[in-house]
């Protein structure tokens, strides 16, 4: 079966930053993928090649089988791109905004109007539909953002960031619809800086570090790739050096990194229970003034690969 | 193709007709300024009439060559009178008292003085309440300086080579270094029947229709810092569709400003700009360089903001040297030729040539075509500086 959307080799550089290096994947129809990666790590940069903004320095990307360099326009036809920044018009209303997009991508007058009451509908902003734009809180500029970019029934929806800055209704209304759409066939490239989304949301999902894919699979083979083993911050005060010694010798502690000068990173089984031990081994030497337990799921997964938080 | 760039152009023509301002400088300011600079400056109806204080201390040469070419020039008779007066103090006067509009006062011993080398200076007295007669003095006075400064030159390089100092008028003279044959006739402004508010009409046309074809491709890089533009580029449209929606608009109501300037200036003063479908013809030209250039600016503009203040900077400069603040004739010969390199001085001289000779198309056929070529290679520009930057 043809992938809705895939690429291979994708790499752009901008002066020195290599922002994308060899990105790759495919997203099966009615498959949602979720792209997750620090700030910087090259996911809009990927995106904007994905949608034909930025043209990639290597690689290749297909829509249905269409090449997007060779045929943009019939590739693009069946992309719905949500860009990661509002991209409306304030002085329009979020009807108007809908129409002129829709007209602009081609869809026939007769069918708009009932095409944007639906979407409308689908983004749950029927009765402010008629309000001018700039009036809107964050997250109903938000839906009618992503609104936007359904109007021409894409087979492929690219979502960036899409619940930045917004309130808990707002995002509600936003991760529900987004579900509707996978559940109808839609597929759906996602990013996202939570975690829990990314989990609602995605069957599969891509890690992206530095411009990098570093891993990918499901939510169960990613979280399966640190193994059963806990993760344990600790923030130390005293002799680090003379307690990193100690815990690294300690039973039960797969692995121990140097974090920072006062902070040490543990992957240890049963994490809880080795904390008593972690405590008296630093005894005497330094003092534990935090101690933070993340068991294994995929925020612990993308601090084993790419050595940082999410969100900081 | 085409529905992608109605919907563009359609927006862009909503926005800027729903922006008050922009309907304003379209419209109003330059009909506005045209009308003000045509009263205030402008030539009285019937058009040009002044008379100009003459006082002769000298009894040279040069004041009676000055006093027979005003008193046998065709295009002058009846436009400008000469009146006789016995000192600078009675001239002062009479100008005062508004007989006059202007005087010009040469000195005792200029002749003499100009002969032997040492230059000479006329004076003009102008009056603020008739500043088209004082134009007119300078410019008469002005081809005196010139023929002055030639005729001092000749006579020092022939006194520095050793020619006796009674010899040396002679010498000049038979060498034709400019003898006082002052000539008026190409009078002293290009097309002397030319009612001033075609100055200031076609000038104001041309200094607005860069604000307003400018303001189109402003609002690209608007529409990029609010991201518009991404999306619409991420759409199934070709890439040059919301550029070309734009400069469809801006290009339109360029059009539709000069014309109105045109109209209204016509109107207001009754005076004719030429043949219309020649006067039509170079005003289209025009605005389609002024679109040109302006569509350079924002290919290589960062922001909006940046964009503005290039466009109002360029465009006042194109202005002031293409002759379309102060009129050309009144500028020094060289910066007559700089006007050459705007598109506001091709506008200026061509439209100055068809409101002066009745000529048709063919009259300002050359402007055109320099119009088009500096559409062309700023058109070029701006395309190459768009697909590195905005659509890089
Ligand atoms: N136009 C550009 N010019 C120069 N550098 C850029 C440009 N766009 C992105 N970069 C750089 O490329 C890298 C990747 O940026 P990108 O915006 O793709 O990251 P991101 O994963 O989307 O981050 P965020 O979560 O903050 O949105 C960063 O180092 C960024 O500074
Ligand atoms: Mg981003």
């Amino acid at each position: 079966m043809t992938a809705t959307l895939a690429c291979t080799g994708l790499s752009k550089r901008f002066g020195d930053v290599l922002a994308v290096q060899d990105v790759g994947f495919a997203i099966a129809p009615g498959e949602a993928y979720g792209l997750l990666g620090p700030n910087g790590a090259g996911k809009t940069t990927t995106i904007s090649m994905l949608v034909g903004l930025l043209k990639p320095a290597t690689g290749n990307v297909t829509v249905c089988g269409t090449d997007l360099a060779a045929e943009p326009l019939a590739a693009k036809a069946k992309i719905g791109y949500v860009p990661q920044e509002i991209a409306l018009y304030p002085e329009l209303t979020g009807r108007e905004n809908l129409r002129f997009f829709g007209r602009l991508f081609g869809l026939p007058r007769r069918e708009l109007a009932a095409r944007i009451d639906e979407v409308l509908d689908l983004v749950g902003l029927s009765d402010r539909a008629d309000g001018k734009l700039g009036t809107y809180s964050g997250g109903m500029k938000r839906r009618i953002n992503i609104g936007a970019a359904l109007l021409h029934r894409p087979e492929v929806l690219i979502l960036d960031e899409p619940t930045v800055g917004v309130d808990p209704q707002s995002r509600k209304a936003i991760l529900d619809g987004v579900e509707r759409l996978v559940a109808d066939g839609m597929a759906l490239l996602y990013t996202s800086h939570y975690m829990e989304e990314v989990e609602r949301v995605c069957d599969r999902v891509g890690i992206i570090d530095h411009g990098r894919i570093v891993a990918e699979g499901t939510r169960h083979e990613l979280v399966a790739m640190v193994g059963s083993a806990d993760t344990i911050e600790l923030m130390l005060d005293g002799d680090v050096d003379g307690a990193f010694d100690k815990l690294q010798a300690l039973e039960g502690v797969v692995e121990a990194v140097r974090t920072g000068t006062g902070s040490v990173r543990l992957l240890a089984e049963g994490g809880r229970y080795v904390l008593p031990a972690i405590i008296t081994a630093v005894d005497g030497r330094a003092t534990v003034t935090a101690v933070e337990v993340i068991e294994p799921d995929l925020e612990a997964t993308f601090l084993h690969l790419t050595g940082s938080k999410l969100r900081d | 193709m085409l529905r992608p760039l109605m919907s563009v152009a359609a927006l862009e023509l909503r926005t800027r007709l729903r922006d008050g301002t922009a309907l304003v400088v379209a419209l109003i300011v330059p009909i506005a300024l045209a009308t003000l600079f045509g009263l205030a400056l402008g030539g009285d109806d019937p058009p040009l009439r002044a008379t100009i204080g003459f006082v002769d201390l000298d009894r040279g040469e040069f004041s009676a060559s000055v006093r027979r070419e005003v008193m046998s020039n065709e295009q002058l008779k009846g436009t400008l009178t000469l009146r006789e007066l016995p000192s600078r103090q009675e001239a002062q006067r009479s100008l005062d008292a508004g007989d006059i509009g202007s005087a010009i006062v040469f000195p005792q011993g200029f002749t003499k003085s100009v002969g032997a080398g040492s230059g000479g200076q006329v004076a003009v007295l102008t009056s603020a309440e008739s500043p088209l007669a004082g134009v007119v003095a300078n410019a008469i006075v002005d081809r005196i300086s010139s023929v002055v400064d030639a005729r001092t030159l000749a006579v020092r390089a022939a006194l520095a080579y050793g020619v006796a100092g009674d010899r040396v008028k002679e010498l000049v003279e038979r060498n034709g270094a400019a003898g006082p044959g002052l000539s008026l006739a190409d009078d002293p402004m290009e097309g002397g029947k030319i009612d001033l508010s075609v100055y200031y009409g076609s000038g104001m046309a041309a200094l607005f229709a860069f604000f307003v074809v400018g303001a189109s491709f402003r609002s690209l890089l608007t529409e990029r810092r609010q991201g518009t533009l991404n999306r619409m580029r991420a759409g199934p449209i070709p890439q040059w569709t919301p550029i070309a929606g734009k400069a469809l608009v801006g290009f339109g109501l360029g059009v539709v400003s000069v014309v109105a300037t045109w109209a209204s200036s016509s109107l207001i003063f009754g005076t004719s700009w030429g043949d219309p479908v020649a006067v039509f013809a170079l005003l289209v030209a025009h605005v389609l360089a002024a679109a040109a250039i302006t569509m350079l600016v924002a290919s290589r503009a960062k922001t909006d903001a940046q964009a503005d203040g290039v466009t109002m900077v360029v465009s006042f400069v194109m202005a002031f040297f293409g002759g379309s603040l102060v009129p050309l004739y009144n500028l020094p010969g060289f910066l007559q030729k700089v006007a050459l390199l705007t598109p506001n001085g091709w506008t200026s001289t061509g439209l100055i040539r068809l409101a002066g000779s009745g000529g048709g198309l063919t009259t300002v056929i050359v402007p055109i075509g320099v119009l088009c070529a500096i559409a062309l290679v700023a058109g070029g520009l701006a395309a190459a500086g768009f697909r590195k930057g905005l659509l890089g």
